[in-house]
């Protein structure tokens, strides 16, 4: 088994000025900055300068990993697709609302696939379900977009991805 | 078949006007492999090892929160408990641990990180005692650790010496951190039938049966079951009330459930499981005083309140168990004191006693929490106090805990505020009588017999 660490120790104790440390061996920061003032050289196997390696994250892991796919998980919802995300909006009524937002929607190439909207006397709430399949940005640019509409005394956006509401209404 | 508008807007309400959140994502690292001879190679490889599993952590919650809309409050850290890690290098002062994980901590960003532990419902190792007498001067000295303790189980009984220790250890971490109203002591908690896969603080820590990596979540909402019990209206009976916290719950739990999964996928570690706890916050709402008073009680801690609480305890635990994998930790509600408004209120009302807290302890998921008392009651009194949540646990195969604050120069009805997450406490009477002659025998209270149990 490799070994887990080196410490600044293991640095002190070094002979020859170097020490070859093995792919899995983490070294301490402290190690490092002993091995730095003592001029000892640490080194992976095939003689290249030490990289932190990827974190090893047990025995499990990669079960775990493998496994995580059959976990079974809510049907999709039909045409809203992986990239869906459910856009809402809510507030008081005005003109040009809707065509805020959908200009908002345009801007991002996000493609609206179902769109519903009620008014309450003056209030209304809007939700669209909306595919960023050909988006530009990311998913977090495309949020921050959306949710600078309206105002505190005018309506507020809300975007959160599809996967949420499947989780949570769908068994 | 799409969702409905009714279901959408659901979901939006709960995040942003209930407070549902997902309160932790606490990844467990084990440290047996950081054990050494030598305490500061021990106290580099906890550091180094932690850094090395945790660094993308807050990203990973952060990147979950901006690509699913869903707000993660706290990023933690769970080790395995210290004292065992530590025993190889024979140290009496194991402060250097704390200040090692403490400083992982921050390099990292996490807000806490759990751990600075040890075992002892049965007996003491050399390590055990080294870490009991550590921890005043570890929470004193660092920010963001937090130690727990097991004390009573089931199987072992309680160990009194340990209880009788815990009681001098609470004392003294008051005593240092006085200028903050005894701060230290909301990072300490002691434990009977200690959960290894807690992802809370104080008590977050992975226990010996834990794998290499784990990454746990907990989700809160008590927010959430309030809002729906306030619609159901006081007509609905009680199966009503269970069904509809069960089916909130559910609802809650599920997010968990997809927020630890992303998790670990990202993190490429194993997804251990989901802490469905009402875990209350100071914030307006957000109290699970507010939601045994919806359930029908005048105020928290009047009569028909521990009912209250089994009922809400229950019926979390059975909506969770249905939407997660792998529901664990501690699981139903919690009733931490100065951290619930609504407690807060029930305690200036004189509704709700500490005799009245300890009755709700036997049915809530965990324990006497962040209860403040006067600083200058007894270690003996507190040993007591503690000696009988113990067991509590220990009779009923049930976790309890004590998380117990002696505020410095602050009598019975005085105020304290920590401000934050911890909120603000009330000092409660423990009232003139003590148990110093228990407090005195010491040694062990033997385990339960386990049939004939009535």
């Amino acid at each position: 088994m490799p070994r887990r660490f080196i410490t600044a120790e293991d640095v002190r104790r070094a002979e020859g000025g170097r020490i070859v440390v093995e792919p899995e061996t983490v070294v301490t920061p402290q190690a490092l900055e002993a091995a730095r003032v003592a001029g000892v050289e640490i080194q992976g196997a095939s003689g290249t300068p030490y990289v932190e390696p990827t974190p090893d994250r047990g025995p499990d892991a990669a079960r775990a990993t493998a496994a995580l796919p059959h976990l079974g998980e809510p049907s999709e919802v039909e045409a809203a697709g992986g990239t869906g995300v459910v856009v809402t909006a809510v507030g008081k009524n005005r003109p040009g609302i809707l065509a805020e937002i959908t200009a908002a929607l345009a801007t991002a190439r996000a493609d609206v696939v179902n769109i519903s909207q009620r008014t309450i006397d003056t209030y209304f709430h809007l939700v669209l379900t909306v595919s960023l399949d050909g988006a530009q940005g990311s998913f977090g640019d495309f949020k921050t977009a959306m949710e600078c509409l309206g105002g505190t005394d005018d309506y507020v956006v809300r975007v959160m991805h599809e996967r949420v509401f499947r989780f949570m209404h769908r068994i | 078949m799409p969702f409905t508008d009714q279901e959408i807007l659901e979901t939006v309400r709960m995040v942003e006007l209930e407070t549902l959140d997902i309160r932790t994502t606490t990844l467990g690292i084990s440290l047996f492999d950081c054990a050494d001879p030598d305490l500061e190679s021990a106290c580099e490889k906890v550091y180094a090892k932690i850094v090395h599993h945790a660094r993308d952590l807050v990203e990973v919650a952060n990147s979950i929160e901006r690509d699913y809309g869903v707000p993660i409050v706290n990023k933690r850290i769970a080790v395995t408990p210290i004292a065992p890690v530590a025993a190889a290098s024979g140290s009496q002062d194991l402060v250097p641990f704390a200040r090692a994980m403490d400083a992982a901590a921050k390099e990292v960003g996490v807000d806490f990180i759990g751990g600075f532990t040890a075992y002892v419902h049965k007996g003491f190792t050399n390590a055990d005692r080294a870490l009991f007498d550590s921890i005043p001067a570890a929470l004193q000295e660092t920010e963001h650790v937090c130690a727990s303790l097991s004390l009573a189980t089931s199987r072992t009984g309680i160990n009194m010496d340990a209880v009788g220790h815990f009681a001098e250890v609470v004392l003294e971490t008051a005593r240092r951190t006085a200028d903050q109203g005894a701060l230290g002591c909301a990072k300490l908690v002691c434990f009977a039938n200690p959960v290894e896969d807690n992802p809370f603080v104080a008590g977050a820590h992975i226990g010996p049966g834990e794998a290499e990596t784990v990454l746990n979540v907990g989700v809160s909402g008590p927010g959430v079951v309030r809002s729906a019990l306030s619609r159901l209206g006081p007509e609905a009976d009680l199966l009503a009330v269970s069904e509809l916290i069960k089916r909130t719950a559910f609802k809650i739990t599920r997010m968990g459930e997809l927020v630890g999964r992303e998790a670990a996928r990202r993190l490429g570690t194993s997804f251990g499981i989901v802490d469905v706890s009402l875990a209350p916050t100071p914030a307006v709402g957000d109290s699970v005083s507010d939601i045994l008073e919806l359930i029908g009680v005048d105020v928290t801690g009047a009569p028909g309140t521990t009912a209250a609480v089994a009922l809400l305890t229950d019926a979390v635990k059975k909506g969770g168990a249905m939407a997660s994998s792998s529901v664990g930790g501690l699981s139903g509600a919690f009733i931490p004191v100065s951290e619930d408004s609504g407690m807060i209120d029930a305690v200036s009302r004189g509704a709700l006693s500490l005799a009245k807290l300890e009755a709700m302890t036997t049915v809530c998921s965990v324990g006497l929490d962040m209860v403040a008392v006067p600083g200058d009651t007894s270690a003996a009194t507190i040993a007591g106090i503690v000696a009988d949540e113990m067991a509590i646990g220990m009779v009923n195969h049930k976790t309890t805990a004590v998380r117990i604050i002696p505020v410095p120069g602050k009598g019975p009805g005085e105020t304290v505020e920590w401000g934050g997450l911890l909120g603000t406490a009330i000092v409660q009477d423990p009232g003139a009588f003590s148990c110093r002659v228990l407090y005195g025998r010491g040694g062990r209270i033997p385990a339960p017999i386990q049939s004939y149990r009535n």
